[in-house]
């Protein structure tokens, strides 16, 4: 039942013209399980049929790219970045920022939110009285942009590593699903990007996370990538990236351009000065 | 580690045994609070209670409430995972003495990354 | 009858909180698909079991679950983890399409009016039976592994002796 192997080339194409991101042989049935329900909604007998229609119909060319760019999220994935977040790097851009008294935040493969809004509700508890912040949530999927709009999450989504203090404290129920406060949502700006993509208009930030996304390309994109972040964080600001993602193989100018500091377990990443 | 399973499904228990075994915790059961209560007197302390909270005999949430009536119990973790899925009930269950709350229907990762944040399991070291 | 001013889950409601417990339970290997089934029609299978919880407080409602002996059997046989080939017992059954009902119907409790309160789970070998003053409000009809599975809210009005 699991799709040709040309299927699956084709599909890692097409993946990688539209989003720059890699599909690594091995993940053929992720391919097939991410399809095949868009193949029997297009009345498709086989996600082979489906994918042969692809280059035809940019609807479904739009739809499947959606469905294969889905990232599984939980609140404070791997938390470990979060605490560094509230215990170390948030003194200091208190410090830094102490004269506009204003944070902005970049969650850039925002997918469906739930880093934005992990990182909303930690400001909302650790920002002291009189700041303001933004956080700017961009994704290639159109799809997942409506879900960081919507800010509802079902039951299954919210048990995931969300604390219940914070759960009751942030959400209300919305019918069968939980919805983010008001309060919570305005903080949260939506942004179509696609990351191989000119970075135009979004302004610069004090915390770029750029998490769990870098793998998905390949090492020339994701070399560009880390060159033209450079120029969208602050100088006293800071690059996260996942836990599993290391810049040791990065090119000198690369190299040159970010400084890498360890926190405790985490490692984030600053500009470097001058040069 | 030491996890106790309270609910009055085997299937349940079965469910959440399997998932806290693959983190290494050693496990006990008990259908309902009143044997959750009995087994603590008896026994050695588990590190953290999974607890429904619709049961015969005695439910979850008056488990919760004996439980931390008894300073030798203190230092156990207690995790409610029930169906009991309205804003008000999960505020009861917390102002009651439960550290965190699942909601039914649930994920394995849902229960493991919960243990993680109470520090429970990896992480720390 | 003044059943409609009773506040009831809409069927989509109903059909969601289906497959979000489906799921989680039995995987997503194979779907839950919607099933025709004219109204008022009984659930159509021979070997059945049917199971409900009831909800009372600030609504008053019966949930009731009815599925065919072979999607109880899957079920119980995947939720204890039952090796492969070995018989699923009554017991084992009945246990675990309690479970299901009690998930069911909590979180169909939640969508209502309340406080209210979750009985505990009872469940039978054969169709389930309404008491004549209930009256359905949301019927959920799916097939899995072609194999029909009903989902059904009754409402009782207030004052009515079940």
């Amino acid at each position: 039942m699991t799709a040709a192997p040309d299927t699956y080339e084709s599909v890692s194409a097409l993946v990688r013209r539209e989003t720059a991101m890699v599909y690594d042989a091995g993940k053929e049935y992720l391919v097939e399980a991410r399809l095949r329900p868009l193949a029997t909604a297009a009345g498709c007998s086989t996600v082979d049929e489906y994918v042969r229609r692809l280059p035809l119909d940019a609807e479904e060319r739009r739809k499947a790219m959606d469905a294969l760019t889905i990232n599984e999220t939980s609140w404070f994935r791997d938390h470990a970045p979060y605490q560094v977040f509230t215990d170390v790097l948030l003194p200091r851009l208190l410090e830094a920022k102490a004269a506009q008294r204003h944070l902005r935040i970049w969650s850039a493969a925002a997918s469906s939110g739930q880093e934005a809004y992990s990182v909303a509700m930690l400001l909302d508890q650790h920002l002291p009285a009189g700041w303001t912040h933004e956080i700017v949530a961009t994704d290639v999927s159109t799809a997942m942009l409506d879900r960081v709009r919507a800010a509802r999450y079902s039951a299954v989504e919210v048990n995931r590593g969300l604390p219940a203090t914070a759960l009751v404290r942030y959400f209300e129920r919305a019918g069968n699903e939980w919805e983010v406060v008001p309060h919570l949502r305005e903080k949260v700006t939506v942004r179509h990007l696609n990351l191989a993509a000119p970075y135009v208009g979004l302004g610069h930030f004090d915390l770029i996370l750029l998490r769990n996304v870098l793998i998905y390309f390949d090492q020339d994109t994701k070399h560009d990538i880390l060159r033209r972040m450079r120029a969208m964080v602050e100088p006293h600001g800071y690059l996260m990236l996942g836990s599993s993602e290391t810049t040791l193989d990065l090119p000198s100018d690369l190299a040159a351009a970010w400084r890498r500091e360890q926190e405790g377990r985490v490692q984030v990443h600053r500009p470097t000065t001058g040069a | 580690m030491k996890a106790l399973i309270i609910d009055d499904s085997r299937a349940m228990r079965s469910i959440l045994r399997r998932i806290v075994t693959a983190l290494d915790f050693e496990t006990e059961e008990a259908g309902h609070g009143q044997e959750a209560l009995d087994k603590l007197r008896d026994g050695e302390l588990p590190d953290v209670c999974l607890v429904d909270w619709n049961m015969p005999v005695m439910d979850g949430y008056t488990f919760i409430t004996e439980v931390r009536s008894n300073p030798d119990w203190r230092g156990m973790t207690l995790m409610m995972v029930t169906t009991e899925s309205e804003q008000r009930q999960i505020v009861r269950a917390l102002a009651a003495g439960a550290h965190e709350y699942v909601i039914k229907p649930f994920t394995p990762d849902a229960i493991a990354e919960k243990l993680e944040m109470l520090g429970l399991v990896g992480g720390a070291a | 009858m003044t059943a409609t001013a009773i506040p009831a889950p809409t069927h989509d409601d109903v059909r969601g909180v289906v497959d979000e417990v489906w799921e989680t339970l039995l995987g997503d290997a194979a779907p839950l698909m919607t099933r025709l089934v004219p109204a008022r029609a009984p659930f159509d299978s021979a070997g059945v079991w049917s199971a409900s919880v009831s909800v009372s407080g600030g609504w008053q409602g019966i949930v009731t679950v009815e599925l065919t002996e072979y999607v109880a059997g899957a079920l119980a046989a995947t939720m204890l983890a039952l090796p492969e080939g070995l018989e699923v017992v009554d017991a084992d059954i009945a246990d675990a399409v309690g479970e299901l009902v009690n998930m069911v119907g909590g979180n169909v409790k939640s969508l209502m009016p309340g406080p209210s309160v979750l009985s505990l789970p009872s469940v039978a070998a054969g169709r389930a039976a309404f008491s004549s003053d209930a009256s359905e409000v949301a019927r959920v009809d799916v097939t899995w592994a072609e194999q029909p599975v009903r989902v059904c809210v009754h409402v009782v009005p207030a004052g009515a002796a079940r």
